[in-house]
């Protein structure tokens, strides 16, 4: 699968995928926060485009000034701007104002599961699932029925360091949308047969992430990559949890996470800053700032090993590896580097056309000597740290040569890349970075995510900004710094007898000559 | 391998299911993630040494600037915003030779541009069947100017740009979306793509293997709503127009060459029955490019007069097309499938260009539906009919989902159920029941909130550019105009429960279309399903007889 479709799984697919009957609630998974930057990014649009287009004066869009005082640069930035402002308890509101008919609002919340602990895995997760059942004014037929009503959509996910919770309706709506959201997030009923009832629905929800085996592959990375330390843990928690958690463990969770400097509200489309503002105050103002006895949750650093978990089932038919080194941060501008390296090396799956003419020489030679189904990469991040890497899936005879040419081709980045190739990788990038942004949802979660994670939303011309100034010499080394001669690590599931020793994988992390 | 340009955008309108809001937008991104597949034949680049391809800066001085802080330097921009005055607007303008241009402007620096030919698997009466299938994976295949789809790819790339080519029943799409600076490139390639086609041997025996391919993938899914819109329409319009295959039988794979292409393309892709749209892109200048490259073009298969055209109208007959099928281990992953049998049944609707199908529409989002595990929030469809009455009542059936198909002279409006084989009379049952009942009282409630539904969906589909780009395209060239998007919601807004009574009324005086797939040991007699449809209660005629 490729990366955008990775990326909008979560929000668009959610309402596809098969779960319970009993359920009716969207599919939030843990699905880690890989590729969030390619989600979150775009805005603008592509580079020197509307600067050369002229005869704009019967378009729908207009610029504020005459014109020709503005700058090239200036011109570039043919969207309409994202506004932010403060509530005074500390929650953020951010909107895009694109006069559409339609609008998606949704709260980002800064807590997941790398809140937990081993006792209380799972709270958060548990948390989300509630939220659909119904607050203390709306019983969940209510709630179901009002929002269907009004021809809107409720969603929400949960991950290891964020939860959302967005509905998307026509813009006409928002007063009544924004009214929801503060009282699914704020008024929650957690009633206790709610609860007994939706632990099945969790367990079953177990049961389907052990299918997917990607998912799994996924959790085992993180189980061994960040062992010991919270992130190592899953977003649903164990099965232990879902039977015994109590309504005071999630009200216990909810008031020492849900605080409004940790509450971003989002919007974009038909959505007036102004009025979404006042929204906010009025339905978001008495969100609690303050903790008890000013005990603030603090992240720990959590460590990352290189180490290997696999999974050996020879009844499987195919074999997941991830392979991964630890990355930067969030906030760290090597970002934009390893995403251009990650462009690079792109994805593959075996149904793409074009076989052994694509453009990334690791999908190229996958083509050509049928290495594997389909890979793609990842850099999955955090607030402190990062897991870059790739994750392929494959027969049992092909693991040891699949992942050969994969560390080849990252040996490849830290010594040989070219300004050629890596010119290649920023066009795709970039044409990434702007083809998301398609549609209210992802404009919105990128706001939600940019406004949370760095502070403000990123402009597209931002990212082209930092994209540009890149060229091979930077990639080489950024790519030294986090790839080369490092620890990885390594998880594999299903047919995996032909995974190498460890000690091997790890000796392909630096070539002894180049 | 096959085209990767199978998957869909979804047809706004034109054909509704009660999800498709859910997969406009996944087609939308769907089609972005194929384009970015398709970015490749670097060696080429080097083989040729485009010089001018490297371009990049020097400027790593504001690299280790965190993301939280802003880059210095840079201007403070200014931002477009919306003028409020300047509404969506959709301008057509038709060229000497009968081309229409339509455009629309929207936000951002990407456009999608592409053309849609009045061509599909209905005008193939006198050719073999298939032959739109073959032009569907043929697309963006080597033309006059390019040697071969990779140097189209390259092209496409210099501009960011991502290339699709789909053909329906009735329309045959080719579609770019690119950085709109790129476009008169775009519009140049597109007008070569379409009129200038190689289809040389090799590129058509690479397509005999896709087709061949995708033939055998379409009998594996698990997911049998591609196989059973076939067979419902081939039982709804026996043998005729968008009753003939949309799928090449296997049969023909072997008889369509150039020469049957070219016979076919000569009569059917002409000036008159295409259109050239554009969304987000300046009405002027596509029109400037569609003179340049579209207007006085002589296309590779000549300007011969045209003869064969196939001007017939869909004559509805109905009637039942079975495949039985053992459909016990369908899973392709570890997660078993339980065995199902698959049913469709159909009526005939109207078509889009009639009043009524409106009401139609707002019917079928009110019977909406969807899978008995689907996930998802309030949203769905939780209170369509075809949940509370079907799903929330009988845990055994998976599936109830309702469809609406429609085209310029008819249309289809069926629901799909599965359940396990042993249930399946009882399933057809519980369909039959519930359209007889579309005839019956509409709660008020529950049609106010279809309409609204049905008007959210339209709008949040109508988010995406390759999206209002089919919708622009397919309406301009059914009517030659477009209605936007608020008349819709008007016209919407303006539909009763009378409507729907007598627009179902209507409908169930009609023979119905089945499409039955899996074990089909207990399937009803058609003429019983008939008789269940007409009578009051949907009831199938109790039989008593041992031996029958």
């Amino acid at each position: 699968m490729s990366r955008n479709e990775r990326a909008s799984n979560e929000l668009t697919l959610a309402n596809d995928n098969p779960a319970s009957r009993v359920q009716i609630q969207t599919r939030s998974r843990p699905k880690q926060q890989r590729e969030k930057m390619a989600a979150s990014v775009c805005r603008a649009g592509g580079s020197a485009g509307r600067a050369l287009l002229r005869a704009r004066a019967s378009s729908l869009l207009s610029l504020k000034k005459s014109q020709s005082t503005a700058s090239y640069a200036q011109t570039l930035q043919n969207i309409p701007e994202t506004q932010v402002s403060t509530l005074e308890n500390g929650l953020r509101v951010a909107s895009e104002d694109s006069a559409h008919p339609t609008c998606t609002v949704g709260v980002w919340i800064g807590a997941g599961s790398r809140y937990e602990n081993e006792k209380n895995n799972g709270a958060g997760y548990f948390l989300e699932h509630l939220a659909f059942k119904g607050t203390k004014k709306r019983p969940q037929a209510a709630l179901e029925q009002e929002i269907e009503s009004i021809g809107a959509h409720l969603n929400s996910y949960t991950s290891r360091e964020q939860t959302a919770i967005y509905i998307k309706a026509l813009s006409k709506d928002l007063p009544k949308a924004v009214e929801i959201l503060a009282d699914v997030v704020q008024n929650v009923s957690l009633e206790d047969s709610q609860i007994e009832k939706e632990r099945s629905v969790l367990l079953r929800e177990m049961e389907e992430i052990d299918a997917n085996l990607e998912e799994v592959a996924f959790d085992y990375l993180h189980a061994t990559a960040y062992q010991g330390t919270p992130l190592g843990r899953t977003v649903i928690g164990p099965s232990q949890n879902a039977k015994t958690l109590t309504r005071a463990d999630l009200l216990e969770y909810m008031n020492l996470h849900y605080k409004a400097p940790r509450m971003v509200l989002a919007a974009a489309g038909g959505v007036d800053h102004k009025e979404l503002a006042s929204l906010a105050q009025r339905h978001f103002g008495g969100v609690s700032f303050q903790y008890e006895g000013d005990a603030v949750p603090v992240l720990t650093h959590c460590r990352f090993t290189g180490s290997a978990i696999q999974y050996r089932n020879d009844d499987l038919p195919l074999a997941h590896i991830a392979v991964a080194v630890e990355g930067p941060g969030w906030n760290n501008s090597d970002n934009v580097a390893l995403l251009v390296a990650n462009s690079l090396i792109g994805n593959y799956d075996c149904t793409y056309g074009g076989g052994k003419n694509l453009s990334s020489s690791l999908a190229r030679t996958s083509a050509e000597f049928n290495l594997c189904q389909s890979y793609q990469t990842f850099n999955i991040r955090y607030s402190d740290t990062g897991l870059f890497g790739i994750h392929f899936v494959t027969d049992k005879h092909s693991i040891e040569d699949m992942l050969h040419v994969a560390q080849a081709e990252w040996m490849h980045l830290c010594t040989g890349v070219t300004d050629s190739e890596v010119n290649r990788a920023k066009i795709a990038l970039k044409t990434a970075l702007v083809a998301q942004l398609d549609g209210t949802t992802p404009v919105c979660e990128d706001i939600g995510r940019g406004v949370l994670n760095y502070g403000h939303r990123i402009s597209l011309k931002e990212w082209n900004d930092k994209i540009d100034a890149l060229d091979a010499k930077k990639v080489r080394e950024v790519c030294m710094k986090y790839i080369y001669d490092k620890c990885p690590a390594v998880s594999a599931v299903g047919p995996v007898e032909q995974l190498p020793d460890y000690n091997r994988i790890r000796s392909a992390m630096f070539w002894l000559r180049f | 391998m096959p085209e990767v340009a199978n998957h869909s955008a979804p047809e706004v309108f034109w054909r509704i299911n009660s999800r498709g809001s859910l997969r406009g937008q996944a087609a939308g991104l769907v089609m972005a993630a194929a384009g970015m597949s398709r970015v490749r034949e670097w060696s080429r680049i080097r083989r040729f040494g485009l010089a001018g391809f490297r371009q990049y800066s020097h400027g790593t001085s504001n690299a280790n600037i965190p993301l939280s802080s802003p880059l210095p330097g840079v201007p403070k921009p200014i931002f477009a915003t919306v003028d409020g005055q300047e509404k969506f607007e959709t301008k057509v303008t038709t060229l000497e030779n009968g081309l229409r241009v339509a455009s629309q402007n929207k936000f951002g620096q990407f456009c999608t541009v592409g053309i849609l030919i009045n061509s599909g698997s209905r005008h193939e009466a006198k050719y073999p069947s298939g032959i739109s299938h073959f032009l569907e994976k043929l697309a963006f295949s080597s033309t006059a100017q390019f040697g071969s789809k990779d140097e189209i790819l390259l092209t496409l790339e210099k501009h960011g740009g991502i290339c699709d080519c789909q053909t329906s029943r009735d329309t045959t799409m080719y579609a770019v979306s690119a950085d709109a600076k790129g476009f008169d490139t775009v519009v140049s390639l597109l007008a070569d793509v379409v009129l200038q086609p190689r289809l040389s041997e090799e590129e058509i025996e690479m397509t005999r293997m896709a087709v061949r391919f995708e033939l055998e993938d379409l009998n594996m899914r698990p997911d049998p709503e591609p196989l059973l819109t076939e067979m419902i329409h081939a039982a709804a319009f026996r043998e005729n127009t968008v009753g003939l295959p949309r799928y090449c039988p296997l049969e023909n794979i072997d008889k369509i060459d150039q020469k049957v292409l070219h016979s076919y393309l000569q009569n059917y892709f002409t000036p008159s029955r295409m259109v050239l749209a554009g969304v987000g892109i300046e009405h002027e200048q596509l029109l400037e490019c569609a003179k340049k490259y579209l207007l006085g073009v002589n296309p590779v298969w000549g300007t011969g007069s045209l003869q064969d055209i196939d001007r017939s109208v869909a004559q509805y007959t109905g009637g039942i097309v079975k495949i039985e099928k053992d459909m016990s281990d369908v899973s392709l992953g570890p997660t078993p499938i339980p065995e199902l049998t698959h049913l469709m049944i159909g009526l005939e609707s109207c078509s889009f260009l009639e009043e009524d199908f409106i009401p139609f529409a707002v019917l079928n989002m009110m019977m909406g539906g969807g899978g008995s595990f689907s996930a998802g929030g309030p949203g769905k469809g939780m209170f369509t009919r075809l949940y509370l009455n079907v799903l929330n009542r009988h845990h055994w059936m998976y599936n109830a989902t309702s469809y609406h198909h429609s085209y310029e002279d008819t249309g289809l409006l069926c629901i799909h159920a599965s359940a396990d084989p042993r249930q399946v009379r009882e399933m057809v049952e519980i369909i039959t029941r519930e359209f007889t009942l579309m005839a019956g009282a509409v709660g008020e409630v529950e049609l106010e909130r279809a309409k609204t539904q049905l008007k959210s969906m339209l709008m949040m589909n109508l988010e995406s550019r390759p999206v209002i780009f089919e919708d622009v395209g397919r309406q301009v060239l059914a009517t030659g105009g477009r209605k936007l998007p608020d008349e819709l919601c008007n016209l919407i807004s303006l539909v009763t429960s009378n409507d729907i009574a007598r627009v179902a009324t209507k409908m169930l005086r009609n023979k119905p279309a089945v499409a039955a797939l899996g074990d089909l040991s207990e399937l009803p007699d058609y003429e019983h399903i008939q008789a269940a449809l007409s009578s009051r209660d949907g009831r199938l005629p109790r039989t008593y007889r041992l031996f029958r």
